[in-house]
């Protein structure tokens, strides 16, 4: 019975130990910042894309000018 | 055998479940719990740890192999290099901040880069390390789910963002709000304490204004885990505008009343430097293992000892001269001096939780050596504070002290005098001595060349 028990014990402390939960934001992240974050993020994306396009743009001529 | 018992854990270190820093025999370490084992795993083989250490954007650290009594639900211990000093964001100038703002931003770009997210932006977690600012915390780091917005967003603005603005177009001052908001300014304050100009920038309007508001809208209302999904662009596309908005930010001392100071100064070249030399001579005699300047102005004294790759601290009460100061540091590349902010008539603190979190200057000192030049009559006139306080505060902050007497007749301290009735009969070169003679030896003495100003060396009595 004992024995048996501390096979549980040991069973639980190696699932812990091999899998261990995840660690979950200790701090507040804001119900509202979250939805302002998704909506700035809906506005943001496209501007964002074309900035990068436009950057990649520009050091392609840059490259070609500097040879 | 290590001794377990002598273990104290530092007061900061208590909100983050994945582990916390505790001290012992003087070293610092930083314990990481199961709950962690994945993400520093993560961390340290996927490259990113790697890459932040070459860009000399996180401390480094090396596994270390000591024993603790915390018993299953500790996975590593870890030794972080050592930070010379620590500093907080309310005695930092605008720009110091400003870099750590962007330093911040530049790491949670380079996570995301290597599928994780920081988990935190406290602005408590970025020191500066040879001059630059460093991310202190290993543990800020968690996996990256898709999909998920940054969990410090809010922490971010708070921190950073809010603060910056604030000093930016409201007043420089206003840092010290940091202070008081330990987890940074609330955004509904920010939002009230700025110039309407402000909600007329899109990024300004949206990070702050609009934040402030849907953080009212939304107070005690969950949101659905299905609702808060966003794509990966649009996160770095928030980052990106954070980013430029930060780097946007200015602030020049110019046109303030501290702005004209430094060229107003009753001192001749030859005054000048033979106050150079006396102090230089003083840091060759002590060897100091670091210097704080107590009323540094823009470092020039300070860099005596800077220079001679001594730890040094430039503290001054004026935000353009510690501005200035920093500004030339950065020029320079200077790794051995900090200039920070300081009212020595009302010094930093201990506060927090418990009174414990953030340490007082007190608590971080005592320093090597201090400097106090041009500074007494400020403290003994302008503050009222009688000499032989000024002499016991000194000896419980140094060991040496290098200071400056500036007699009544000085014009600096007539200027003083000019607007106030004179009720300081006491303040004599005599009295003077004879109060600091109460904690301290004179070592050494000399009247300043074309000046009526004395300087001293002084050693603490024991």
């Amino acid at each position: 019975m004992f024995n048996k028990k501390r096979t549980r014990l040991a069973i639980l402390i190696l699932v812990l130990v091999a899998f261990p939960q995840p660690a979950y934001a200790y701090i507040d992240p804001g119900t509202g910042s979250y939805v302002l974050q998704i909506i700035l993020a809906g506005i943001l994306a496209v501007p964002f894309v074309l900035k990068r396009y436009w950057i990649k743009i520009k050091s392609i001529f840059k490259g070609s000018s500097s040879k | 055998m290590t001794n377990k018992n002598s273990d104290s854990r530092i007061p900061s270190s208590f909100r983050d479940p994945s582990g916390y820093l505790f001290q012992r025999d003087g070293i610092i370490y930083r314990q990481i719990n199961q709950v962690y084992r994945e993400n520093y795993e993560h961390l340290m083989t996927s490259g990113l740890y790697d890459t932040l250490v070459k860009n000399d954007l996180v401390v480094t650290h090396v596994e270390s192999g000591i024993q603790t009594e915390a018993g299953n639900n500790v996975y590593k211990i870890i030794k972080p290099e050592k930070v010379p000093f620590i500093s907080y964001p309310y005695e930092w100038c605008f720009s110091q901040l400003k870099h750590a703002a962007l330093v911040t931003l530049q790491i949670q770009k380079t996570a995301l880069n290597f599928g994780m997210s920081l988990k935190d932006s406290s602005a408590y977690n970025i020191q500066f390390r040879k001059g630059k600012p460093v991310l202190i915390d290993t543990l800020s780091f968690e996996k990256y789910r898709v999909g998920e917005p940054w969990v410090a967003y809010k922490q971010f603005c708070q921190h950073f963002l809010g603060p910056l603005v604030l000093m930016s177009y409201t007043d420089v001052r206003l840092n010290q709000l940091l202070r008081i908001y330990i987890d940074g300014v609330p955004m509904d304050l920010a939002s009230t304490l700025l110039p309407f100009k402000t909600r007329l920038n899109f990024s300004l309007l949206s990070n702050i204004h609009l934040h402030a508001a849907t953080q009212m809208k939304y107070e005690d209302k969950p949101v659905k885990p299905a609702d808060k999904k966003m794509s990966n662009t649009g996160l770095l596309a928030i980052i990106d505008n954070l980013e430029s908005t930060v780097q946007k930010l200015q602030w020049k001392p110019q046109g303030t009343e501290w702005g004209e100071y430094y060229s107003d100064t009753n001192y001749t070249q030859e005054a000048v430097n033979h106050k150079k030399h006396f102090v230089t001579e003083c840091l060759e005699q002590i060897k100091p293992e670091n210097v704080w300047d107590v009323g540094a102005n823009t470092g020039y004294y300070s860099r005596l000892a800077g220079n001679k790759s001594i730890p040094t601290i430039a503290f001054d009460i004026d935000p353009a001269a510690v501005e200035k100061n920093y500004l030339t540091c950065v020029k320079n590349k200077e790794e051995h001096l900090l200039p920070l902010l300081l009212d020595l008539t009302n010094p930093s603190p201990c506060i927090g939780w418990e009174n414990k979190e953030r340490m007082s200057i007190t608590q971080r000192g005592p320093a090597d050596t201090i400097f106090a030049l041009a500074l007494i009559h400020h403290l003994a006139i302008s503050n009222n504070v009688p000499l032989i306080k000024i002499a016991g505060f000194f000896s419980k902050l140094c060991d040496y002290l290098i200071i400056e007497f500036v007699p009544k007749s000085d014009s600096q301290v007539q200027r003083l005098l000019a607007t106030r009735e004179d009720i300081f009969p006491d303040y004599t070169q005599p009295a003077f001595e004879n109060d600091f003679k109460e904690y301290f030896n004179i070592k050494q003495f000399a009247k300043v060349k074309d000046s009526e100003r004395i300087l001293y060396l002084m050693k603490r009595k024991v």
